[in-house]
């Protein structure tokens, strides 16, 4: 075993010994309603072409400060148990590629935590809004600084603490500008990102 | 001029966003209380009568779903029936304090709550909220509703089981930011004081089934091996009225 495994190996055993307390008391941590949530999420965005129109290969860092609130008590019995948390956060992204420049946007979001297993807790997510970049006319498919942003994605909670998580996800996004200059191609990409969240 | 149409502009704009944000926040409790019972709700029980009464067991379901107790509920529930005064002590569930061979009263409480937080609403007006970028949260409420069905068994020294039952829903309206969880504390206590302020009424109108001279200690093998009266005979020393407000 290396010394970088090991290394790991140790942050991922203290990790979930932090976890265990709370795995004790309640398999699985549902959040009161009207409880708040306000995360720092980042992540590296990746080139996602869909069409044979889109030639840019964008990428670069993203960080997306968020905040959230519970509007619904668990709903279902099955495996779909979850709830309902509405929210919305902003948006920025320094494009490195092809050219260094920058985007920032507001999008409300709608996001379904699900009740998940034991303090692990899968979710879902929605989110849209405009989105202002200066990579506009850079880039052949994009005409128009004002734009729209849109991601879509999945993640996992792991609740370290009832009123702290980590995060990880995916999510899929998409620029543009709703058709209102042309070109207007769009810009998609993948997003790999990490974070955390408080609730209270 | 064009100065001064900025500035009433600017001061319009201020306003509006105030005003929409008060609004977002705002929310209001709907109460939908039990019809009261007709009859006298203040009587009195000489002290000598009173009998001690210990809460045997407390179940509590939600949504049919059987839930674990707070020790808040119990002691909501221990603290009513201490407000009216019919009963010499209570004890809570479990309690060792009361002797086999005393006259007591055996209570067995099941709460039966129903909460519908709306999911389908708050969904599609949250996209509708969100779409809009909240501009619509002033118009589009949201609700949260909670029920509770309280049953209340009175189990006398000598067998005999009365059975109480009421019940009381509420409707938490609020806007999307002003949605807390004190709201929902809110709205459950109100509903719950509801609810235990019209079973107790019931539970007064039968004053006289729960006085110590209305039947014999049972001569239960299992209960008692001796039946001795703990009580001096005497005059009655004192009278305590026993009363259950019938507003909140």
């Amino acid at each position: 075993m290396t010394q970088y495994t090991r290394v790991i190996v140790l942050l991922l055993s203290a990790l979930w010994s932090s976890a265990l307390p709370l795995r004790a008391e309640d398999e699985s941590p549902l959040l009161p309603f009207g409880t708040q949530e306000i995360g720092l999420t980042a992540g590296y965005l990746l080139p996602f072409r869909l069409t044979t129109n889109a030639t840019t290969k964008q990428s670069g860092p993203a960080f997306m400060p968020s905040w959230g609130i519970v509007v619904t008590d668990p709903i279902g019995r099955s495996w779909y148990r979850g709830q309902i948390i509405l929210g919305a956060e902003i948006v920025y992204i320094q494009f490195q590629q092809p050219v260094l420049t920058h985007g920032v946007g507001f999008t409300p979001k709608i996001k379904y935590l699900f009740a998940g297993i034991h303090s692990v807790r899968p979710y879902v997510e929605f989110a849209g809004g405009p989105f202002y970049t200066d990579l506009a006319g850079r880039i052949p498919e994009e005409s128009s600084r004002f734009n729209f942003f849109l991601t879509g994605g999945i993640g996992l909670s792991w609740f370290v603490t009832p009123r702290m998580s980590l995060n990880a996800g995916y999510r899929f996004e998409h620029i543009s500008n709703a058709g209102t200059r042309y070109p207007n191609v769009g810009v998609n990409s993948n997003l790999p990102y990490g974070g955390f969240s408080f609730y209270f | 001029m064009n100065i001064g149409r900025s500035r009433a502009r600017t001061v319009v704009g201020w306003c509006a966003i105030m005003l929409a944000l008060n609004t977002g926040c705002s929310r209001w409790i709907e109460i939908m209380t039990p019809e009261p019972h007709i009859g006298s709700s203040m009587q009195t029980i000489a002290q000598q009568e009173q009998v001690p009464l210990v809460l045997d067991r407390i179940r509590l379901t939600r949504n049919g779903a059987p839930q674990s107790l707070s020790g808040e509920t119990e002691q909501r529930i221990l603290g009513s029936l201490r407000e009216i005064g019919l009963f010499a002590r209570l004890g809570p569930p479990g309690s060792a304090d009361f002797s086999r061979n005393e006259k007591v009263i055996r209570a067995h409480v099941l709460v039966d709550e129903a909460v519908d937080s709306h999911p389908g609403a708050a969904a599609w007006k949250g996209i509708a909220i969100g779409a809009s970028m909240f501009l619509l949260t002033p118009v589009l409420p949201l609700e949260y509703d909670y029920a509770a069905h309280l049953t209340l068994e009175l189990e006398r020294w000598d067998g005999q089981i009365k059975r109480y039952e009421s019940q009381s829903a509420g409707t938490a309206h609020y806007h999307l930011f002003g949605a807390t969880p004190v709201m929902i504390d809110e709205l459950k206590g109100h509903v719950t004081e509801s609810c235990l302020t019209a079973l107790l009424q019931q539970v007064v109108q039968d004053t006289s089934f729960y006085m110590a001279s209305s039947a014999p200690l049972s001569d239960n093998p299992i209960r008692s091996v001796s039946v001795k009266s703990r009580r001096p005979d005497g005059p009655v020393t004192s009278v305590v009225p026993i009363s259950a407000s019938t507003t909140k």
